[in-house]
């Protein structure tokens, strides 16, 4: 590892060509020590947050917690959003235009959590200015935009692009992932995913105006739906575990509720096919909380479930023994009983906690997306666990997802919309 | 004018929110940011999710200076504030002590002697290090922790409002489990948000009518988590000084404009066991006094407009 900051000089590609495979587990797992990582940073990373609702608030907050980070601006075009940065942030410098950023060179960096069909021109104008840049998912409301958008960040070769899909980079996902690549659910046969809520996910403000710019969500002409703007997060990690793509999707909307003159659904069902056979289940709505949010891949052996970023297996009876799964933590819902899948369990061990607990070092996902984001910064350019190719594939299947709720219909993803 | 009501479950109660104002959508989407301000708030106090920001500081802030973002920072520095103003009495160390007398269980226990004594060795505000140029969090004694529950709510209360105040909003009332609430501006067609306080004993009969305009009501109870010990009941206040349940002081009601402080003081003023004497906050205090099985109301202004501490008994 004594040799890391010199990888910092090395290309994307050069990098790419001495190693494809293993780059992130490798550097993150030799960076237990917190002073081994900062020795690696010449400089702190001068970055900039771009959009500051709610997400980028929350961006922000967890920025400020990693020591290498030097949050220098944050960008909201309306006034109320740049007070509450001055007072969260006093700090960090506030503009209207992002373009302030872009032509700041102190400023190497810029994480976009600005509405989703926005992020297209400021992202693409970002990796002109030289900015490595961190988008939020889906990274476009259009297949156009998300295709101009990887074209830029594959041109962009000594440039991090990194894109919002957060459980890629969150250490149970990863676990899982490993998990399941190596034959827990026997044959993976199905898959099912729900986020249930109940709120009306408009927002308000005092100025006419400016509501309507901060109900985008709630706007079809830009909008990408609870499919685009929440279902990705659990679309995405199916593509990744199942090493699949969908073929088609079948979507179904409702206005059950909120009928308050919007067009944009407020309950889907939408029904995806992989191209390895395996169909997944997928509904959302603003209508009822009950059960919340969770994701189930189901196996001939076993099934895995995660809910609120942590995962639990079930098995089937006549299931081969693992040996391990004695010694787990084991967790009951209903008449099932869950084995807790733990990342790092035996890291754990050494630590002197217990891994039949909560995990004491657990971090929240975006944490773990930034920390990646940001180590890539002294060791990369290396291709990030989300990076233009997922990010842009996730952006395909939500859209056309989005589109086939909007109308009730069923949509065929051509091998052509996934070609960058 | 329309009113909407709204309520949400978090940090293990139930937040109600009452809005008045023109416009029904309009009302729900400002009422509902707030709501997801206070989840938001518990995902950052709450001990029992292990990412949460005090589960972090709580993890780590023994073996090394913990950084936190300014609002956590400043919400410490607030902490440190309230503990110094309120002698000591409300004090966010009290995990340990917490954990000892069972309180974070079912209903609480008699602790283990030196189980105790390590908890009290490890309490008190003023073994924490605030660095402000680094914007660090540092225990000085291993086993120390931080719980925010004496404070949550009132925080919590704060920034909904701030929230609402931040949409246009401008008749609300906020409450968290009926303990710590909020009026902001005045209820259509009335004065101001009327609030009662009722009796010990008497749950139909106030004890104080409080009229709430732009501020805060803290209401804490020793009843709620609770368990029979050596002849008398013990419940889940604790007294970070004497490491051990609260005895005699039984309600305490305190009204200012901040939640926050609201909160803690009133959580500090059934440690006292009465009122800050020459203080400006509002606030009022029961006290039990178990041999002659009768209680004084200490009332420092709560619900009259003169601030002058009055004790009336009763049976």
């Amino acid at each position: 590892m004594t040799n890391l900051p010199e990888a910092g000089n090395l290309s994307r590609r050069s990098f790419l060509k001495k190693s494809s495979l293993v780059p992130i587990t490798t550097v993150l797992a030799g960076l237990r020590s917190e002073k081994a990582r900062a020795d690696a940073f010449a400089d702190d990373v001068n970055v900039a947050v771009i959009g500051f609702g709610s997400w980028g608030r929350e961006v922000a907050a967890t920025l400020e917690r990693i020591p290498e980070v030097r949050l220098a601006a944050i960008v909201d075009t309306y006034s109320v959003m740049l007070t509450r940065a001055e007072r969260s942030f006093p700090d960090a410098a506030t503009y209207e235009d992002y373009r302030a950023v872009l032509d700041d060179a102190s400023i190497s960096t810029v994480l976009i959590a600005t509405p989703t069909h926005l992020h297209h021109q400021i992202a693409i104008e970002a990796l002109d200015a030289g900015k490595h840049v961190y988008v939020e998912a889906p990274m476009a409301s259009t297949v156009e935009d998300a295709r101009a958008m990887a074209r830029a960040a594959r041109d962009a070769t000594d440039q991090i692009y990194q894109v919002g899909l957060l459980s890629r980079s969150h250490p149970n996902y990863r676990s899982v992932f490993q998990f399941i690549r190596s034959g827990a659910l026997g044959k993976a046969t199905m898959a099912r995913a729900q986020w249930h809520a109940k709120e009306s996910w408009r927002r308000a403000s005092p100025n006419r105006e400016r509501e309507i710019a901060q109900n985008w969500r709630l706007d079809s002409d830009v909008s990408t739906g609870l499919i685009g703007e929440i279902g990705t997060h659990q679309i995405d990690p199916a593509m990744w575990f199942l090493a699949a793509r969908p073929v088609s999707v079948a979507g179904f909307g409702q206005i059950m509720l909120w009928d308050d003159g919007r067009n944009v659904p407020d309950t889907i069902q939408t029904v995806f096919e992989f191209d390895n056979g395996v169909h997944m289940l997928y509904d959302a709505t603003l209508t009822s909380s009950f059960d919340a949010a969770y994701d189930v891949y189901n196996g001939r052996d076993s099934s895995i479930m995660f809910r609120d970023n942590r995962a639990w297996m079930f098995k089937e009876v006549d299931a081969p023994l693992l040996g391990w799964e004695v010694y787990a933590r084991k967790d009951n819902f209903y008449k099932e009983t869950g084995i807790a899948l733990v990342a790092d369990a035996t890291q754990l061990d050494a630590q002197d906690v217990d891994p039949t607990e909560d995990d004491p070092n657990l971090e929240t996902p975006l944490w773990y997306a930034l920390r990646e984001f940001i180590d890539n910064h002294a060791f990369g350019p290396y291709p990030p666990s989300a990076g233009y190719e997922e990010g842009y594939r996730a952006a395909v299947v939500a859209v056309k997802a989005h589109e086939a709720t909007m109308n009730n219909e069923r949509i065929e993803y051509d091998d052509a919309l996934f070609e960058i | 004018m329309v009113t909407v009501r709204l309520a949400r479950m978090a940090m293990a109660c139930r937040f109600e929110l009452v809005l008045q104002g023109e416009h029904e959508p309009w009302l729900r989407a400002a009422g509902e940011e707030a709501l997801r301000e206070i989840e938001r708030l518990e995902q950052m106090l709450s001990i029992f999710r292990p990412g949460s920001d005090v589960s972090r500081i709580n993890a780590r802030a023994a073996r090394e200076p913990v950084r936190v973002n300014p609002t956590v920072f400043k919400w410490l520095e607030e902490a440190q504030r309230l503990h110094r103003q309120t002698g000591g009495a409300f004090d966010l160390t009290i995990a340990p002590l917490m954990q000892a007398w069972g309180f974070y269980e079912d209903g609480g226990c008699l602790p283990d002697a030196a189980e105790l004594a390590a908890a009290r060795r490890c309490t008190g505000m003023n073994l924490v290090e605030l660095d402000t140029a680094n914007r660090t969090v540092a225990f000085q004694r291993e086993g120390m922790r931080l719980d925010f529950g004496a404070i949550g709510k009132g925080l919590a209360v704060d920034e909904a409002i701030s929230i609402l105040r931040e949409a246009g909003v401008e008749r609300a009332f906020l409450h968290g489990g009926t303990s710590t609430m909020y009026g902001l501006g005045r209820p259509f067609d009335e004065p101001g948000w009327k609030v009662v306080v009722p009796y010990p004993d008497r749950p139909a009969e106030p004890v104080g009518v409080v009229t709430l305009v732009d501020e805060s009501l803290s209401v804490s109870a020793v009843w709620g988590k609770s368990f029979e010990a050596e002849g008398r009941t013990l419940g889940h206040v604790l007294d970070p000084v004497k490491g051990r349940p609260v005895q005699g002081a039984v309600l305490a009601a305190v009204v200012d404009p901040s939640g926050t402080v609201a909160d803690a003081v009133s959580t500090a003023l059934l440690v006292r066991g009465s009122p800050f004497e020459n203080s400006a906050i509002r606030s009022l205090v029961i006290v039990v006094d178990d041999e002659s099985d009768t209680y004084s109301i200490l009332d420092a202004g709560l619900s009259a407009d003169d601030h002058a501490v009055t004790r009336s008994a009763h049976s």
